[in-house]
């Protein structure tokens, strides 16, 4: 027994007097003021719909899952959002693990009547077959680390999991139009959420001393305060949920004050998640693209690989009058090494009529950079490089031929035509999605 | 591993198994092993990870730091009140188990005059056994029988470090931030080896500072440390301004709005003095 009892976390009567008393005037331990809240870190897992929120000390992470179940029967049309918490009992030795203690309920229903009776995520999409399937949404919310104000954390966790999952695709067929047909991600790009709206919960402690209410509590202001009220507003300011616990009866005033600070709170912190969301997505886009354009050579350049490649090394010597630079010369070195490379090895199939240090996309000065950088490159190494080139040019395609524009004036009729087979390979990573059409074009417009 | 010389990992960060000295190489003498090491045959080994020190002239140890406090006989400690009984209070150490203070282990302690503490009073405590197995033992008393500033800690704010940084701030020569804390601010602390500390100043707003301070340091050199105190101290005096001005703006609009009625006028105010 006292083995248990040296486990637990426990406050000294001088901490609580203290905080109180430095609240009076308007202090907090860490520093901060009554209406300032931690330092918000939102991190995205590798897998879709996974977020991890850290608020000061306190660490969560949410995970979004879905499954094709049958509706309810009174809500034929409707998919279904579920939140599960799970208190470790290494986040705080108070957890016990098993059975859900009264707070993890709390914080559950709390965060489910934010998200789901605010209708923030709409749920006739999640429809699959009228009264047959339905998508259930089902939110983890996993409490990693307990450092006060876990609901605002779980909350802002389960709306990027929320914002940043896709569900697959699912289509009708089979005879009678009843056959329900889910499309692996690999054949049809996967489903946002519809999320009309970022319901966020910000948390208020009250204490003893009147009128004195601080925001997003920590772990040690969680112990002293007498009274909590959890505001869950949108950033347009609706007032989604309001859950107010412990004795400590509060001001209508107050009330409203609290609920005007939420509103902005709640504005800043859409625009946070919104924000971290977005950089997510686009280095999603963007670590697709690479993937896509890496396997491209794999099948299609075979044949004229090292015809193509013979006309770039040309090119080089052409070019390398102008530029006398020490880079280029290493461009040109490796260039040999890499032809003497490719009539040795047939099996090695890298695509070399992408490279091209002259094509639209690459910046050449770029280019020197990062070969001056690399030192002298093996040829694979470059290889894998002018990929990478060819990637950051595809995420903003229109300035290609631009930048091309002064570099092309001077420039023979081999290089104009090189030029338009660079701008093809360029065409074709932009298309990298669906493999037929960049066949067609290949074999129409090839170059030998 | 084995074959290296004993004086390379002196102030040496060492993990668990590392074999620190090698018995065979050495002349005849006897050394006294601290904690984090033992003898296995001619070999010394860490079992710890942490820096290995040497004090003239045949000591060794490994200085580590951690949360869990390990409890060990002459160490002044923080505790905590849990429970009270008949015999022995009952006070957490950050310890594996709970330790016994016994209600005559104060100066003059006797049965008619024993003292009365609330559970979650903070105590400054020395230990006086510590054997495995048992439950440890508390004095408030120093070796003599005196009170030697043991006993209940009043008011002021503790917080909770590693036990590292507790070692840290008591080091001989004073540990440079204390030393640059304590020259522009008056404060008392006081540290317990089972890494806690407790503060206390006249204004809650020092006290949260040098706490705040105190916790920061652990991993800052001493020229950080220094010139964190030099920008804390700093922010405190701008801060005192600032403070001055606003509490003459409050004083004002108290002034200008004599009467504020329940809603409107008090939110707004307060709002805009954030």
């Amino acid at each position: 027994m006292e083995q248990r009892l040296a486990n637990t976390w426990r406050m000294t009567v001088n901490e609580k007097k203290f905080i109180e008393t430095a609240l009076q005037s308007d202090l907090r331990l860490d520093g901060r003021r009554p209406f300032d809240y931690r330092h918000l870190n939102i991190k995205f897992g590798t897998d879709e719909g996974s977020a991890e929120v850290q608020l000061g000390q306190t660490h969560v992470m949410a995970f979004v899952t879905a499954q094709l179940v049958q509706p309810y029967r009174d809500r034929p049309n409707d998919g279904t959002l579920s939140i599960f918490t799970e208190f470790s009992p290494m986040a705080d030795p108070s957890f016990e693990p098993g059975r859900p203690g009264e707070f993890a309920v709390e914080l559950g229903r709390v965060i489910d009547r934010g998200l789901r009776e605010s209708r923030a995520v709409d749920t006739e999409s999640l429809c699959v077959l009228s009264g047959k399937l339905v998508w259930a949404i089902r939110v983890d919310l996993h409490i990693l680390d307990n450092g006060g104000n876990l609901i605002d954390a779980a909350n802002m966790a389960a709306l990027a999991a929320l914002l940043t999952f896709r569900r697959p695709e699912c289509s009708l067929g089979g005879e009678n139009g009843q056959e329900v047909i889910i499309h692996p991600p690999e054949e049809r790009e996967p489903l946002h959420l519809i999320i009309h709206h970022l319901p966020i919960a910000v948390t208020f402690a009250f204490f003893s001393y009147e009128s004195s209410v601080v925001i997003d509590p920590t772990h040690h202001e969680e112990a002293v305060m007498r009274g909590r009220m959890t505001a869950t507003l949108n950033s347009n300011g609706d007032v989604c949920a309001i859950q107010k616990a412990g004795g400590e009866g509060i001001l209508q005033g107050v009330i409203m004050q609290c609920l005007r600070i939420a509103a902005a709170k709640a504005g800043a912190f859409s625009d946070m998640i919104k924000k971290a969301v977005d950089s997510y997505n686009t280095e999603r886009a963007l670590r697709k693209i690479k993937r896509h354009s890496s396997s491209v050579p794999m099948d299609v350049d075979k044949g004229p690989s090292n015809i193509g490649l013979k006309q770039n090394s040309s090119v080089d010597h052409m070019r390398s009058d102008e530029f006398s630079s020490p880079h280029v010369e290493r461009i040109k070195q490796t260039k040999g090494k890499l032809t003497g490379v490719m009539e040795d090895t047939k099996n090695f199939i890298g695509g070399p009529s992408s490279w091209d240090p002259y094509s639209t996309g690459v910046d050449s000065d770029f280019l020197k950079a990062s070969l001056a950088s690399q030192g002298m490159p093996m040829p694979f190494e470059k290889q894998e490089d002018s990929k990478g080139e060819e990637t950051t040019c595809e995420a903003k395609p229109e300035d290609g031929p631009e930048d091309n524009n002064p570099m092309t004036s001077p420039l023979t009729e081999t290089e104009t035509a090189e030029r338009a087979n660079g701008e093809k390979t360029l065409k074709d990573a932009i298309k990298s999605k669906n493999r037929k059409p960049r066949r067609k074009s290949r074999s129409s417009s090839g170059p030998s | 591993m084995a074959d290296t010389a004993p004086a390379n990992f002196v102030d040496q960060s060492v993990v668990p198994g590392d074999v620190v000295l090698d018995l065979t190489n050495m002349a005849d003498q006897t050394i006294k092993l601290g904690g984090g090491l033992r003898q296995d045959c001619d070999a010394i080994a860490a079992m710890k990870a942490g820096t290995l020190k040497f004090a003239r002239p045949n000591k060794y140890w490994v200085e580590t730091t951690q949360k869990r406090y390990v409890p060990c006989v002459k160490d002044s400690v923080l505790g905590i009140v849990v429970d009270s009984k008949a015999d022995n209070f009952l006070v957490d150490i950050k310890g594996p188990s709970l330790a016994f203070l016994p209600v005559l282990a104060f100066e003059g302690g006797t049965r008619r005059n024993i003292p009365k503490f609330e559970v979650g009073t903070l105590l400054y405590v020395r230990v006086v056994k510590a054997n495995p197995g048992m439950n440890p033992e508390l004095s408030c008393t120093d070796a003599s029988g005196k009170a030697a500033e043991y006993g209940p800690l009043k008011d002021g704010y503790m917080f909770e470090c590693s036990t590292g940084l507790s070692r840290m701030l008591l080091s001989s020569p004073t540990c440079p931030i204390l030393a640059a804390l304590g020259k522009k601010i008056s404060f008392e602390i006081a540290i317990g080896l089972n890494g806690r500390v407790w503060v206390n100043a006249t204004e809650a707003g020092k006290v949260i500072m040098v706490a705040n301070a105190i916790m920061k340091s652990e991993s800052l050199s001493v020229v950080q440390q220094i010139s964190m105190v030099d920008d804390l101290l700093k922010k405190l005096n701008d801060l005192s301004k600032v403070l001055l001005t606003c509490t003459l703006v409050v004083f004002l609009s108290s002034v200008i709005c004599t009467r504020p009625r329940e809603g409107g006028q008090e939110e707004e105010f307060i709002v805009s003095s954030q």
